[in-house]
C-alpha cells in the first residue's frame, strides 16, 4: 500500500488532496462539535494537504505562498469579526472587500509585469471576484447546509479546473476544501445538528476558493470565464430546499444544486480553445 | 624619480591586467541549455530551455573570468508541448505554479563568483543561481573549453560545455519530489564571438 503511494502521483495527490483532509476533518469536527469552532475543520484540512505535498514555507513571500498565509489567517479574522460585528450589515461588504484587497496584494508582482491597461483591467478583476466570491459565503453564514454544499461544490469545481489548467497545487487545495466541507456534512447528516459557520466558516471558504481559482487564472492557464462562472455554485445553494424535510434530505438536494453549478465551469474549461 | 616611476608602473598594472580581459557573448544558434531529471526511478526525462542569453569574460593569463546568464522560465521545453486528448501539457504544467511559475519568475539567472583554472583552460566556475526567488551556490565544471583563433573576418570563437547538479528544493520548487526527482543535472553548451 505504502509502496503504490509512493510510486503512483495520481494516488498520491487524491490521498493528500482527499483522503487526508477528509479524515483530519472528521476528527476536528468530532473534537468541536456543536461549536462554531467545528467550522475550523476546513483550514485544518487545508493545512494537513500543504504539510503533505509541499510543507510550509513563507520565504520568498511568493503568490502561491501568500494564498497559504491568508487561507490560514482566514480563519482568526473570521473568529474576530464574528466577535466583534457578527450581526452588522455592514460587516459582510467590509470582509468581502478585504478578500477583494487582499487578492490585489497576493497576485501585485505578477500584475506588475503586465503591461499598461492590462495591469488595472485583470488587478480590478480579480479584486471584483474576490469581493464577489467572499460576499456570497458571507452572505450565507447563518445556514450551514448551504454554506457546507457550496464549500463541497466549489471546492470540486476550483480542483478540477485547477488540474485542467495545469496546476496540480491548486487542484488538491480545492479538493482539500471539498473534502473538508463534505467530512463536516457527513458529521451532521449523522448527528442532525447543523451548526451556522458565522464569519468563521465563510469567510475561510469565500478566502480560500477565491485565492485558489485566482492562483489558477494568474498562475497557470484558467480562462476568466471559468473563473467567473464559479460564483454560480454559492448562487445556486440558495434555490428552495425542503425546511421540514431531514437534514440528510435538505443536504442531498443542496448538494445537488451546487454539483450541477460547479459542472459549468468545469465545462467553460473543457471546452476552451485549446481547452 | 624611481619612486614615481614605480607609482605610474603600480597604477598601469590594473589597467593591463583589464586590457588582457576578453569578453565574449554566448551564440544562442550555437549554444543550448539542457537538463535532465528522474522520474519515478525509471527513466530519465530529457529538458531546455530555449530562450537565453549569455555573456562571459575570460583572462587566460591572469587565470580569471566571470559568467552570466538569463533563461526565459516560460521557454521550457521537454517534447511535450502538445496536450494530445489530455487537459494540458507537460511544458504547460512545468510553466505553472507548480514548478518554474514563469508568469511570477519569468527569469532565472546565473551569476559567477569566480572561475577556477586548471593549467591554461578553465576547470570549474562557481556563482549563484536565481530561481524563483531564490539565490543559492552552484558550482559548474568545464567538460570541455576551446578557443579558435580569429582568422580572416572572423573573430576568435570559444566554446565549451559546463555541467553541475542543482537540487531543485533548495529553491523551494518540492513539488512531486520524489517521483519527480530533486536532483536536477544541467548541462550547458556553449559557443561565443570574442566582442
Amino acid at each position: 500500500m505504502l509502496e503504490l503511494y509512493q510510486n503512483n502521483p495520481a494516488v498520491q495527490a487524491a490521498v493528500q488532496g482527499g483522503l487526508v483532509p477528509f479524515v483530519v476533518a472528521v476528527i476536528v469536527a468530532a473534537v468541536l462539535n456543536r461549536s462554531r469552532f467545528m467550522w475550523l475543520a476546513i483550514v485544518a484540512g487545508y493545512a494537513a494537504q500543504v504539510a503533505l505535498a509541499t510543507g510550509f514555507s513563507f520565504s520568498p513571500l511568493s503568490a502561491s505562498r501568500k494564498i497559504l498565509l491568508l487561507a490560514l489567517l482566514a480563519p482568526l479574522v473570521g473568529i474576530a469579526a464574528d466577535m466583534v460585528a457578527a450581526r452588522a450589515r455592514s460587516t459582510g461588504h467590509v470582509t468581502a472587500a478585504l478578500a477583494g484587497a487582499a487578492a490585489v496584494w497576493v497576485f501585485i508582482t505578477i500584475l506588475g509585469q503586465k503591461e499598461g491597461s492590462q495591469a488595472w483591467i485583470a488587478g480590478a478583476g480579480i479584486a471584483l471576484f474576490a469581493f464577489a466570491m467572499t460576499a456570497l459565503l458571507v452572505s450565507l453564514r447563518d445556514d450551514a447546509l448551504r454554506t457546507g454544499a457550496a464549500a463541497l461544490g466549489l471546492g470540486l469545481a476550483t480542483g478540477i479546473t485547477a488540474l485542467m489548467s495545469a496546476s496540480v497545487g491548486f487542484m488538491t487545495s480545492g479538493i482539500a476544501v471539498a473534502a473538508s466541507a463534505g467530512a463536516l456534512l457527513l458529521v451532521w447528516v449523522v448527528n442532525s445538528r447543523p451548526v451556522a459557520p458565522g464569519l468563521l466558516g465563510t469567510l475561510t471558504i469565500g478566502v480560500m476558493i477565491a485565492l485558489f481559482s485566482e492562483g489558477s487564472l494568474m498562475l497557470a492557464k484558467l480562462p476568466w470565464y471559468a473563473l467567473v462562472s464559479l460564483l454560480l455554485v454559492p448562487i445556486a445553494v440558495r434555490l428552495p430546499a425542503p425546511a421540514s424535510a431531514s437534514v440528510f434530505a435538505r443536504t442531498f438536494v443542496l448538494c445537488l444544486y451546487a454539483l450541477v453549478a460547479a459542472l459549468i465551469p468545469i465545462a467553460a474549461v473543457w471546452f476552451a480553445p485549446g481547452g | 624619480m624611481l619612486k614615481s616611476l614605480s607609482a605610474v608602473a603600480l597604477l598601469a598594472l590594473p589597467i593591463a591586467a583589464f586590457a588582457a580581459t576578453d569578453n565574449y557573448t554566448v551564440d544562442p544558434l550555437h549554444s543550448s541549455v539542457n537538463f535532465t531529471v528522474d522520474h519515478l526511478g525509471l527513466t530519465n526525462i530529457y529538458g531546455r530551455f530555449t530562450k537565453f542569453s549569455a555573456k562571459y569574460s575570460m583572462d587566460k593569463a591572469a587565470k580569471s573570468g566571470a559568467m552570466e546568464a538569463s533563461v526565459d522560465t516560460a521557454s521550457v521545453d521537454t517534447n511535450e508541448n502538445d496536450k494530445g486528448s489530455r487537459a494540458r501539457s507537460r511544458d504547460e504544467h512545468l510553466r505553472s505554479a507548480d514548478f518554474f511559475n514563469a508568469a511570477e519568475f519569468p527569469k532565472m539567472t546565473y551569476k559567477s563568483t569566480k572561475v577556477n583554472f586548471s593549467g591554461d583552460n578553465p576547470s570549474t566556475v562557481e556563482g549563484t543561481l536565481t530561481l524563483l526567488g531564490v539565490t543559492h551556490p552552484v558550482t559548474f565544471k568545464f567538460d570541455r573549453f576551446k578557443c579558435n583563433p580569429a582568422s580572416g573576418t572572423s573573430k576568435e570563437r570559444c566554446g565549451g560545455v559546463v555541467s553541475g547538479v542543482v537540487k531543485r528544493s533548495d529553491f523551494g520548487m518540492k513539488r512531486g519530489v520524489p517521483n519527480i526527482g530533486d536532483d536536477i543535472a544541467i548541462v550547458i553548451a556553449f559557443e561565443g564571438d570574442k566582442d
